[in-house]
C-alpha cells in the first residue's frame, strides 16, 4: 500500500520535474521513496516476476548493458534499465517507480541495472540478482572511490550472501575480479579475451597498470600475456593462483572497435547464452547495434563526421587512444574537465600513454582544465611540435567549430572527452541534453 | 663579472625511489618534467630506479632524489627497503643533494607515521615531524591547494635567485603531519589543507630536501620547484653556481591561474 503511494507520488515528481525542466528528475523520486521506505527496492522487486541483471565495473557498464538489452529486445523480451549515470540506489529506485503499475508491480521480463562500484554492497542487500556481471576494476577517481583493493574487498564480502540462484559473470583476465569467484555459493562463469594480435608483454610500460599483485598473497604476478593494463594471462609464482579457465574468449562478430569492447562483448554473450539465445541470434542483434551515447557514437555536425570516445580514466583513455590510432585518426579534440562526475583530480593525465601522438596532424584541446592538458602535451611532444600541432581553446563550442573546420569531407574528428565533457560536447553537437 | 658557465655537456643522475611501490596518481609526471627541463637546456639525464634489487652502491652517484606517494598498505613494505639504505640516503641529504618527496612519501622521512590500521611505522627521521592518520572514519583532506612557497629557506644565501611564486596543485591525504620545533615548513597554505588542515603549514624543508603533501605531477604546474631542484643538483655536483637557461612558463602560469581564480586567489 505504502509502495503504491510512493510510486504514485514518484511518478508525479518525475513528470513535473521534466515538465518544468527542473533538471535531473531521474533520481529524485527514488531518493524520496527510499527515505520514507528504505526497503522500497526489495519490496517492489519481490512482488514482480522479473529477471535481474546487474552490471558493475570501472569501465564498460553502459556498453555491456546496451549490448544485452539490444539483443533481448530483438528477441521480443521487455526490458527496464536505469539511465547511465543514475547508478546509485536512488537511480535504481527511480527506475522501478517509473515502470511499476498502480499495484506497485513491474510487468517486464528483464531489469538491467548499471551499478556504481561503491554501491554494490548496498544494492546486494536489497536485490538478489539472477546475473551479476563484474567487468573490471581500474584506477578511477582516487578522490571519490579510493583504492581498487578496497572496492574488491567490499565486493568480496557482499558476494557471500548470494546463493546458487545467482550466476556471477566474471572477468578471468582481471586478477582482482577473477579472485572474487573463490568459495562462493553462487554459480560462476568466466569470460576472457583470446586476441592473439595483442601482446603487450614486451612493452609493459605501455600501461596504466594498477593491480599486478596477487589478490590472494600479495606477490607480484607473472603474465604470460598482457592484453592491456593488468588484464591478461596471469599467474602467481608464490601461491599458484592463476587465471581461471574461461567459458568464452572469442566471438564471431564484434559490433564495436577496440579490444576493451571485446571484453564487453564476451560478457554480454555469456549472459545472453545463459538466457537461451543462440550465437546466431546474438550475432544478428549485434549487427544492428547502435553504440550508447559517447561510446564510439557517430554524430554528423556541419556536414562533417565526428566520433566520440568517452575517455574517463587512464585505462579508458589509453584504450580510446589506441583504438583511434588503429583507425588512422588525423585530427583529435581532447576535452578535460574536473567536475564531480569526472573526478576533481586530473593527475591521471600523466599516467596515460601518448606514444604516437606526434603522428597526428591537428590536436585540439578544451575543457575546464585545458591548460593542464596543454602542459601534458608540451612535455610529451616537446616545444617545437607542441607549437606546430596543438591548439588550445577554453571555449568548447569554438574548439569544436575550429577543429571541424580543418576536416576535409573524408576525415573524421575524434573527440576524447571526460564524462561531463562528453555531455557538454554532445549538447553542442546534437542540440540536446541527455541527463 | 665572469659569465656563469653553461650547462652543456653536464649530466645529472636522478634516483627514483621504489617507483612500483610508491606511485599513486601521475607521480611519474614529475620525472618527465625534470627530464625534459634538463634536456631542453642541453643537460644530459640518467634516471635510475631504486627498487628491491638495488644495492647501496647504486645510491652513491645520485644527484637528485625523488619519491612519489605510497598507499598505506605499501608504506610498511617500502620503509623496510628504505631502512636498508638509510645511511646512504642520509649522507645524500646531508651533502645537500636536492630531493623531492611528495604525497605520502614525506611521512616515511619524518620521525614516525601512524597509519589508520596497523602498527606505527618508524621513519628515517630526516624531517623533524610526526604524522598520524586519525582513522578511516575521519575525513580525508582532498582538493585543490594553493600555497605560498617559503623561497627564503630554499635560497638562503643567494638574493638573486629568490623568486616569488605560488604553488598550485592537488592534495589527497588521510594522514595529518605536525612539524617539530626544528622543522621548517616548505610553504604557507593560502587555500586548502596542507600538513594538518589547521596550522597553515605545508610540507617541510631540510637542507635541499623538500617534503610536500601536494600529490601527483606537482612539478608540471610549478616549474620553479623543478628548476630549483635542477639548479641545486648541478651546484652540488659541479661545485659552482650555474645559471639555468630560462624557459617559457606561460602555459604553467595559465594552468595555475585557472585554479587560483576558482579559489578566489589572485596570482
Amino acid at each position: 500500500m505504502l509502495n503504491s503511494l510512493l510510486t504514485g507520488i514518484g511518478k508525479i515528481i518525475s513528470k513535473s520535474a521534466s515538465l518544468f525542466n527542473l533538471g535531473n528528475g531521474s533520481t529524485w523520486p527514488g531518493h524520496i521513496a527510499l527515505n520514507i521506505n528504505p526497503q522500497f527496492i526489495k519490496q517492489i522487486l519481490s512482488k514482480s516476476d522479473i529477471k535481474i541483471i546487474l552490471v558493475a565495473g570501472t569501465n564498460g557498464k553502459t556498453t555491456t548493458s546496451s549490448l544485452i538489452s539490444n539483443a533481448l529486445k530483438q528477441n521480443r523480451k521487455t526490458i527496464i534499465r536505469n539511465k547511465s549515470g543514475a547508478n546509485l540506489l536512488n537511480g535504481i529506485a527511480s527506475t522501478l517507480i517509473s515502470y511499476s503499475d498502480g499495484a506497485g508491480k513491474i510487468k517486464k521480463d528483464f531489469a538491467i541495472f548499471e551499478v556504481d562500484e561503491n554501491t554494490i554492497p548496498q544494492i546486494l542487500a536489497q536485490i538478489t540478482p539472477d546475473y551479476l556481471l563484474l567487468l573490471n576494476l581500474f584506477r578511477d577517481q582516487l578522490d571519490r572511490y579510493g583504492e581498487i583493493n578496497t572496492i574488491a574487498e567490499n565486493w568480496k564480502s557482499s558476494l557471500q550472501r548470494l546463493t546458487s540462484s545467482t550466476t556471477l559473470i566474471l572477468n578471468a583476465d582481471d586478477p582482482l575480479i577473477a579472485n572474487l569467484g573463490q568459495k562462493l555459493k553462487a554459480k560462476i562463469k568466466y569470460f576472457s579475451c583470446n586476441d592473439l594480435s595483442i601482446d603487450n608483454y614486451k612493452n609493459p610500460t605501455n600501461q596504466a597498470s594498477d593491480s599486478g599483485y596477487c589478490p590472494n598473497c600479495g606477490e607480484k604476478l607473472n603474465y604470460k600475456r598482457i592484453i592491456f593494463s593488468h588484464l591478461g594471462d596471469w599467474l602467481c609464482p608464490k601461491c599458484n593462483l592463476k587465471k581461471p579457465k574461461p567459458d568464452i574468449d572469442n566471438f564471431s562478430f564484434y559490433p564495436l572497435s577496440g579490444v576493451y569492447n571485446k571484453y564487453n562483448t564476451h560478457a554480454a554473450v555469456l549472459t545472453l547464452k545463459q538466457n537461451g539465445l543462440t550465437d546466431k541470434k546474438i550475432e544478428e542483434s549485434f549487427k544492428t547495434f547502435k553504440p550508447a551515447f559517447g561510446r564510439q557514437e557517430e554524430i554528423f555536425y556541419k556536414g562533417k563526421k565526428i566520433q566520440v570516445f568517452l575517455s574517463k580514466n587512464p585505462t579508458s583513455f589509453n584504450q580510446s587512444f589506441q583504438t583511434i590510432k588503429d583507425m588512422k585518426a588525423v585530427t583529435i579534440l581532447i576535452i578535460l574537465n574536473d567536475r564531480i562526475p569526472d573526478g576533481r583530480d586530473i593527475s591521471w593525465i600523466w599516467d596515460v600513454d601518448l606514444k604516437g601522438i606526434e603522428n597526428f596532424k591537428n590536436i585540439y584541446l578544451s575543457g575546464d582544465r585545458v591548460y593542464d592538458m596543454a602542459l601534458r602535451l608540451k612535455y610529451e611532444l616537446g616545444i617545437k611540435d607542441y607549437e606546430l600541432k596543438v591548439k588550445v581553446n577554453d571555449e568548447l563550442k569554438k574548439a569544436i567549430d575550429d577543429s571541424v573546420q580543418t576536416l576535409n569531407n573524408k576525415e573524421t574528428l575524434f573527440i576524447l572527452p571526460t564524462y561531463s565533457a562528453m555531455l557538454d560536447a554532445r549538447k553542442i553537437l546534437t542540440g540536446k541534453k541527455i541527463l | 663579472m665572469n659569465k656563469k658557465p653553461s650547462t652543456k655537456n653536464q649530466e645529472l643522475i636522478i634516483g627514483w625511489l621504489y617507483p612500483e611501490l610508491m606511485s599513486t596518481y601521475g607521480d611519474s609526471g614529475n620525472i618527465m618534467v625534470l627530464l625534459k627541463r634538463c634536456q631542453w637546456r642541453g643537460i644530459n639525464v640518467k634516471i635510475i630506479n631504486i627498487d628491491q634489487k638495488s644495492k647501496t652502491q647504486d645510491l652513491k652517484s645520485i644527484d637528485l632524489l625523488f619519491a612519489g606517494g605510497a598507499q598505506d598498505k605499501e608504506q610498511s613494505i617500502v620503509i623496510k627497503y628504505l631502512k636498508k639504505h638509510e645511511t646512504e640516503i642520509r649522507k645524500l641529504i646531508e651533502r645537500e643533494v636536492p630531493a623531492l618527496f611528495v604525497c605520502g612519501a614525506p611521512q616515511l622521512f619524518g620521525k614516525y607515521y601512524e597509519p589508520s590500521v596497523g602498527k606505527r611505522i618508524e621513519g628515517l627521521g630526516i624531517f623533524d615531524m610526526t604524522s598520524i592518520h586519525p582513522g578511516p572514519k575521519k575525513e580525508r583532506l582532498i582538493g585543490n591547494i594553493v600555497a605560498d612557497v617559503n623561497w627564503q629557506n630554499l635560497y638562503p644565501k643567494n638574493q638573486e635567485l629568490r623568486t616569488k611564486s605560488y604553488m598550485v596543485g592537488f592534495e589527497n591525504h588521510g594522514g595529518r603531519t605536525c612539524l617539530g620545533p626544528t622543522a621548517v615548513p616548505f610553504a604557507k597554505v593560502l587555500k586548502g589543507y596542507g600538513n594538518n588542515g589547521e596550522d597553515k603549514t605545508e610540507g617541510v624543508v631540510y637542507k635541499n630536501a623538500i617534503g610536500t603533501y601536494f600529490h601527483g605531477p606537482l612539478l608540471s604546474k610549478n616549474p620553479e620547484i623543478a628548476d630549483f631542484l635542477i639548479a641545486k643538483a648541478l651546484f652540488i655536483k659541479y661545485s659552482k653556481e650555474i645559471e639555468l637557461k630560462k624557459l617559457d612558463n606561460t602555459l604553467e602560469q595559465k594552468a595555475r591561474q585557472m585554479i587560483a581564480r576558482r579559489l578566489g586567489i589572485k596570482l
